[in-house]
């Protein structure tokens, strides 16, 4: 009785070229619209996770291993697992719906999105989310 | 948590209680309406057979719990929730949205 599918929710997204990547939910539209008449949200998420850093790397071994990559999408409800996690993270001004409208705006909205959860990787919150499931 | 032996009395005010649902209130049948009410926030209470698979089981616990929704573990397989729904077809989960006059939603959560 209590809606969980709100902004900074981590789900994992489980259809798609993606499936099986954590992502945290943006903005959620639970009537649907016209284009899509069904509940869906618009998620940012990792792409390609941070690879595993250990205390023997250098400096530079250890700025190439925690890069991220991200992506933006709008996926369906049915195509999520929403998790009991959250991430704060303010993406909501770089992340919107038209920056979906095309390629371009959609490759500077995940630069935007891929600086954001670097450096809150490198500052070692949220572990769970930056971390590969593993299926 | 080892689950105390359901006495035939209780069980069959279950079976009392669900049948008032179905005339009175409001509810959904199988898998993919109980996770839409519990995404939508409209179920108050979910039922699942007890011969649901345990990966599924656990996924509807799982959004259960997300929702903090109740969920009943029905004393019975899903011919028999079925008929406590008084369909002629298997019900193996089922989610209600409005209780209608049955107390159901009172009675059953803090068992559970």
């Amino acid at each position: 009785m209590v809606k969980f599918l709100k902004p900074n929710k981590a789900v994992i997204v489980l259809q798609g070229r993606y499936a099986g990547r954590k992502a945290v939910i943006i903005r959620s539209f639970d009537e649907g619209t016209r284009d899509r008449p069904y509940g869906h949200c618009l998620v940012a998420g990792i792409a390609k996770y941070p690879k595993k850093v250990i205390r023997k790397d250098s400096a530079k071994k250890t700025a190439k291993k925690s890069r991220v990559k991200a992506f933006v999408k709008l996926v369906n409800y049915t195509h999520i697992m929403p998790t009991r996690y959250t991430l704060d993270v303010d993406l909501k001004d770089v992340v919107n719906l038209e920056a979906l409208q095309s390629r371009d705006k959609k490759v500077t909205a995940a630069k935007e999105v891929k600086a954001r959860l670097e450096e809150r990787f490198k500052t070692g919150k949220n572990r769970w989310f930056f971390t590969k499931l593993r299926f | 948590m080892v689950a105390v032996k359901k006495t035939k009395k209780t069980h069959e005010s279950i079976n009392n209680r669900l049948a008032l649902v179905m005339k009175s209130g409001k509810y959904t049948l199988g898998y993919k309406t109980v996770l839409r009410t519990l995404r939508t926030s409209k179920a108050k209470l979910i039922i699942i057979s007890n011969n649901y698979p345990p990966l599924r089981k656990s996924e509807i616990e799982y959004y259960a719990m997300l929702a903090k929704v109740g969920v009943h573990h029905f004393n019975g397989n899903n011919v028999d929730l079925g008929t406590a729904c008084g369909k002629y077809y298997r019900v193996s989960c089922l989610s209600i949205i409005d209780p209608g006059d049955s107390d159901i939603i009172k009675t059953l959560p803090g068992e559970q």
